[in-house]
């Protein structure tokens, strides 16, 4: 795939938004939003160090969206192509997870293949690891190496700029007088910043480090305690579901309109506590612990199974988030621990 | 062009049955022909108000209409009751696995239900009826709290009893005026020589109190958990296996389901509840 340079990003960035409405991040209390891309506006685009705060699914899967009208159908969604700027390689990853979802052969989203189809996804290298990521525990990488239209690498009095797909290739084609061949030596210094940050991240998370797979640790941990404990700092405000880029659960609700009825798709949280309620008011997961563990086992086993990749990409957002403290890598940790000492003492036996 | 999978088809309600105190059957006239396996569900929607879950208690053989039957129990079902006639209704579906009715072939099928459990049962027991000579023979062991909750009373305390090939046991939670039937929980009218265990197999359906001892009655029986099929009913919502609300541990209910074998679940947790 075609490979080049820039030593400026606004050119670049003007010539996407003139094909197709741009989301790019803007920097705000210490940490990034998206806003979409004015190229009038007078600061200059900023190129995220880290993961935007929001998520890429709000693009693909929006909180609340309009699912059906009936009794006569409206015309199918139509989405305008769009273009998302500054997404990392965790998010592609939560991409991919989501596809999993919302494409399988057998029931397929329209509303969110419509959308899918539309995006032109411009990612690029980490920079630093937050204090919280943890990709390199799910074997990821603070760099995309697909999953891409375009990569942007920040290097030497520049960016080089990488296509990974049709789409990309074709739009540095069409743009060529905007692109330079890459100086020699800076491919070089993009392997060399890629591993530096990776080095940082597996520095980060070096206490955490585990004995065996996560979804080993996490399976033999149904009869653990761990949840309940760990339940305990929580305030059930579902924040780490709304903002993780892989959680999917919605409901569907009815609203009546003047003459005719919609049918709602919103994002809902397996933490909320009637989540799996019945009618007749069973509840698998009544206790909060359990929703804990849900969650976890779904992440870490369920979805493996089903779909043959995890349900996390280890980006730390929930982490951020917590009010309660909790971190995933610490509950993982502890019941690594637990298995650790159950499988030792019995040995010992 | 990918079809909506959230978009309902148009349907009427041209009839209701008082069954019992607490429950209706609806018949359901869909604007277009509707196919749907035995066990399969619809999502039903009230419009603008909402849908739940239901397995149609009709054969899937009548496809120009189905009987829904639907017990008061949330707020979508309390204002289904009140629903009249000529009701528009919108009906998703048909999702889910149903009964591998052919993997019950020259087999005894075990039939144990329970109070609104009789719905999906209906459906199965009108399919099985039907070619009644796949099968070795068609057991079944009914309750209800008391005489007057059984649904389908006409045809329960009737016509199915007479047929040929059928063997069919009631029983309720507290007898009142005329019953002479037996009196106790489900349980107690299942004894292990009503079928040759190893060469049969259960279905269960009922309220998950009924299902989890009746499930356990049979593993004590000898049967394998291979050989009980469950009907499981939980908070299925978009019926496609995404939205998550009815997991049994890896399984959607809405795709997996509803009917599993207790091998298939019986590892996770809270499973009755």
């Amino acid at each position: 795939m075609k490979t080049v340079f820039v030593s400026e990003l606004k050119p670049f960035l003007d010539a996407v938004a003139k094909q197709m409405e741009l989301y790019v991040p803007k920097e705000t209390g210490g940490h990034y939003v998206y806003r979409k891309y004015d190229p009038s506006a007078a600061e200059p685009p900023v190129l995220n160090n880290i993961r935007i705060c929001a998520t890429v699914k709000e693009f693909l899967f929006p909180m609340c969206e309009l699912a059906a009208v009936f009794p006569d159908p409206a015309e199918p969604l139509q989405v305008k192509p769009f273009a998302v700027f500054g997404l990392k390689d965790c998010d592609l990853r939560s991409i991919e997870i989501l596809d999993k979802v919302f494409q399988e052969e057998d029931f397929q989203d329209p509303l969110y293949i419509e959308r899918r189809r539309n995006m032109f996804i411009i990612s690029s290298d980490c920079w630093e690891p937050a204090k919280n990521c943890f990709c390199n525990m799910l074997d990821g990488r603070p760099f995309a190496e697909k999953g891409f239209d375009l990569n942007i690498s920040k290097v030497r009095d520049g960016f080089i700029i990488e296509a990974g797909s049709q789409k990309g290739e074709y739009f540095i084609g069409e743009h060529s007088r905007l692109f330079n061949e890459v100086p020699q030596n800076l491919l070089s210094e993009r392997d060399k910043n890629r591993a530096r940050t990776q080095k940082q991240l597996e520095q980060n998370n070096a206490e955490f480090k585990l004995d065996r797979s996560i979804k080993e640790i996490v399976e033999n941990s149904q009869d653990s305690e761990a949840f309940d404990v760990e339940a305990k700092g929580c305030v059930e405000c579902q924040a780490c579901t709304r903002i993780c880029p892989t959680c999917h659960c919605f409901y569907l609700y009815d609203t009546k309109q003047q003459d005719y009825f919609t049918k709602m798709k919103m994002w809902d949280s397996c933490m909320r506590q009637a989540y799996a309620e019945i009618a007749g008011g069973e509840n698998p997961r009544k206790v909060l612990g359990d929703r804990v563990k849900h969650r976890l086992m779904h992440k870490f086993v369920y979805f493996l199974d089903r779909y043959g990749i995890d349900m996390c990409v280890g980006c730390g957002r929930c982490i951020d988030t917590c009010a309660g403290g909790m971190d995933t890598r610490t509950l993982l940790k502890k019941l690594n621990e637990e298995l650790k000492s159950k499988k030792e003492a019995k040995a010992a036996k | 062009m990918t079809e909506n999978p959230y978009q309902p088809i148009n349907g009427e309600i041209a009839d209701i049955i008082d069954e019992s105190p607490t429950i209706k059957t609806f018949v359901v006239v869909p604007e277009k022909p509707f196919g749907f396996k035995t066990g399969q569900f619809v999502e039903l929607t009230l419009p603008g108000e909402g849908e739940a879950p239901f397995t149609p208690s009709s054969s899937p053989a009548q496809i120009d209409k189905m009987d829904i039957t639907i017990m008061k129990a949330g707020r979508i079902t309390g204002l289904l009751h009140e629903c009249k006639t000529g009701q528009r209704v919108g009906i998703r579906g048909p999702y889910g696995n149903g009964y591998p009715i052919d993997d019950f072939a020259s087999r005894e099928v075990y039939i144990v239900g329970g109070g609104v459990g009789l719905a999906p049962i209906r459906s199965l027991f009108l399919t099985l009826v039907d070619r009644i000579k796949d099968f070795k023979s068609v057991t079944c062991r009914f309750g209800a709290k008391t005489p007057d909750d059984f649904i389908y009373k006409n045809t329960l305390f009737g016509a199915w009893q007479k047929i040929n090939g059928v063997n069919m046991k009631l029983t309720v939670d507290n007898a009142n005026g005329g019953w002479k039937g037996n009196v106790g929980v489900v349980t107690t009218i299942l004894s292990a020589d009503d079928v040759d265990i190893k060469n049969s197999v259960a279905v269960v359906c009922g309220p998950p109190i009924m299902m989890k001892f009746t499930t356990f009655k049979l593993l004590e029986f000898g049967f394998k958990p291979k050989d009980i099929y469950l009907s499981m009913e939980k908070n299925m919502s978009c019926g496609i296996g995404k939205c998550g609300h009815c997991m049994i541990g890896k399984y959607y209910v809405c795709k997996d389901g509803p009917v599993f074998t207790y091998e298939q679940i019986k590892q996770y947790p809270n499973i009755w509840d």
